[in-house]
């Protein structure tokens, strides 16, 4: 589009400087903000819209590596790997237990985090120090987060050890073998890297709600209960709904924690949807039955998130 | 509720500690395997487990970069053949690369997209999706087409991924502070004859300091972070630390691999450091440039 009025000029003016009119090419407005977008754009297209038809056709063909065939050369299958998926018991089970640990560990992170948000907006001698103790777990890689549970909840651990002390000698728990344990477990590591992160938004939204509100109703007799459930807590609903959409669409892409501290296991007792898609994918070799349930996955996100902005817009 | 008192103050008191407890849950978890970072051998499996090591040891840093050493002569317990070295390094290239390739790209895009509304309005919502589907949903394309582009196994690959995985993050943060830019700052600049790639990196560039030091630590820890794209795309030429952990937390205590992490869980405290340094320089010369210019 930007090419047609400058190769007119240039039949019109041959003249002109070649030089002169690159910078002024380069400097026309519309052209710088195409010019600056551009890389973004370019690293879109290659590494989103690209694959995500890549990612549909794989879908619709029947293809696993093994088969020979390069994959462009794969024979159609239309919807039967989505027919599969849809009768596949395991992979309802992933996405039930996907949802099962985004519903508790956001829930207890919700709860601990407004906790400690509320507690820390009183004053406190060295309180700052404090709140960037708080925070330093959510910026730690997932792979020490997983080590630093694993390692806590080994056989002969430190967790085993506290528990033994302080309810007798039978009180250790083989963590990693039992399957509601074991999901216990990745759920109390996402609760400990991911609580500061609900601390974080809670706290600095409580900071900015306005004074007048809590001492009007203050002078008008309320107690402190009364305050939080009726005053605070609706002025920060906008703060707390962003807060847990965020951490939700997070919380069900879960996969390196889990990754590092069971590999799925035992059995399938702690494999979610992110990490059935990674073994059927990759370790089984069916792309194309992964590709669909990838694909059904990107269908159920963006429908979700359709709705879970919904409440952010009507402000 | 500012009555002076015992009571009061024994109440604060309690609150201090009850604070105090609240950072040491977050602490301990973290000093765990630092501890056991400096073990000597016989201390490993030691039961009940210690958190201060009753001898510490720097022989598993050194034991790291060295090639197949037998650590302290268990036999189940021999240290990995291969050194950390070139995973070490591997991330050591491909993460600042990544990084500082997010931030100018999310920089001129930001730039482009407030003051020109260049891309349309949706453009950013857009960039928000490549955060929220999860990355094992694009790891089975990603595969079969970096396999067919021969970008599997290769440190570009990973360059390309974590640059594109974070340009979400430096794209938000920087297009809020540049809203907060006045324009005709950069107007004034160019009424002077400057040009607008000049404008842009000698005015805008160090007035949004603070939200590239918030960027740039986000794109790194996020980049230092990854394990599912890393996974599926390389191979031996191009492991990073995070896979090279990965490979080995399950085998069992390994004081190594707690040096690893150990060594990254400074990294970001290094890079938090670097950040607020660079947010406190960029508010630094904005109050100095408010200051010379009596805005």
């Amino acid at each position: 589009m930007a090419n047609t009025p400058a190769g007119t000029r240039q039949a019109r003016e041959p003249s002109l400087n070649l030089l002169v009119r690159l910078g002024e090419r380069l400097t026309s407005e519309r052209f710088f903000g195409t010019a600056l977008i551009a890389p973004m754009q370019l690293l879109l297209w290659f590494l989103l819209i690209i694959p995500t038809f890549i990612v549909i056709y794989l879908s619709v063909v029947a293809w696993e590596p093994r088969m020979g065939v390069e994959w462009w050369n794969a024979p159609f299958a239309f919807l039967s790997n989505y027919t599969k998926v849809l009768q596949d018991g395991r992979f309802w089970a992933a996405i039930a237990r996907s949802v099962g640990i985004v519903v508790v560990a956001v829930g207890l992170e919700f709860l601990l985090g407004l906790g400690m948000a509320l507690f820390f907006s009183r004053q406190l001698p060295g309180k700052r120090l404090m709140t960037s103790v708080i925070l330093y777990p959510m910026m730690l890689p997932w792979v020490v987060v997983g080590l630093c549970f694993y390692l806590l909840f080994l056989d002969r651990g430190p967790v085993n050890y506290l528990l033994t002390q302080l309810l007798g000698p039978l009180a250790a728990v083989e963590w990693f073998k039992s399957p509601p344990l074991a999901i216990g477990t990745i759920v109390l590591g996402d609760i400990w890297q991911w609580t500061p992160f609900l601390f974080l938004i809670l706290y600095s939204g409580l900071g900015a709600l306005p004074k007048d509100p809590v001492e009007a109703a203050l002078n008008l007799g309320a107690n402190r209960w009364q305050i939080f459930r009726y005053v605070t807590l609706p002025m920060l609903r906008p703060v707390i709904l962003i807060a847990l959409v965020i951490r939700g669409l997070e919380a069900f892409k879960i996969f390196d924690l889990i990754f590092v501290m069971t590999g799925g296991g035992p059995g399938t007792a702690t494999e979610t949807i992110s990490l059935y898609i990674y073994r059927a994918g990759f370790l089984f070799g069916q792309l194309s039955y992964a590709a669909a349930m990838a694909v059904l996955i990107l269908l159920m996100i963006t429908l979700i998130t359709r709705y879970a902005i919904r409440p952010l817009e009507q402000k | 509720m500012k009555e002076n008192g015992i009571l009061t103050r024994g109440g604060s008191a309690l609150r201090w500690v009850a604070a105090l407890a609240i950072c040491a849950l977050f602490l301990l978890p973290i000093l765990w395997v630092l501890s056991i970072s400096l073990k000597p051998p016989d201390e490993w499996l030691a039961y009940p487990p210690r958190l201060v090591p009753a001898q510490t040891t720097l022989n598993n840093y050194v034991l790291l970069f060295r090639k197949g050493n037998p650590v302290g002569g268990i036999s189940e317990m021999v240290s990995s053949a291969e050194p950390v070295t070139p995973a070490f390094l591997n991330s050591l290239l491909i993460v600042p690369i990544a990084t500082l390739a997010s931030l100018i790209i999310g920089f001129l895009a930001s730039y482009g997209i407030t003051r020109f509304q260049a891309g349309g309005a949706s453009l950013p919502l857009f960039v928000l999706t490549t955060r929220m589907f999860p990355p094992v949903a694009f790891a089975v394309p990603l595969l079969v087409y970096f396999r067919a582009l021969g970008l599997i196994d290769t440190q570009l690959a990973l360059i390309l991924m974590y640059t594109g995985f974070t340009i979400a993050f430096s794209l938000w943060m920087m297009r809020g502070f540049i809203e907060g830019v006045p324009r005709h700052v950069e107007e004034a600049a160019i009424l002077d004859g400057a040009s607008p790639w000049r404008v842009l990196f000698t005015i805008t560039l160090p007035l949004i300091a603070p939200a590239v030091a918030a960027g740039w630590m986000l794109a790194f820890t996020l980049s230092l972070d990854d394990l599912v794209v890393a996974s599926f795309t390389t191979g031996p030429g191009a492991t990073t630390l995070p896979i090279r952990i990965y490979s080995e937390v399950r085998l069992g205590v390994k004081p190594e691999i707690n040096a690893v992490c150990t060594i990254m869980i400074a990294v970001v405290a290094g890079a938090l450091v670097v950040a607020s340094l660079l947010a406190k320089f960029g508010a630094g010369s904005r109050a100095r440039r408010a200051q010379t210019g009596g805005a």
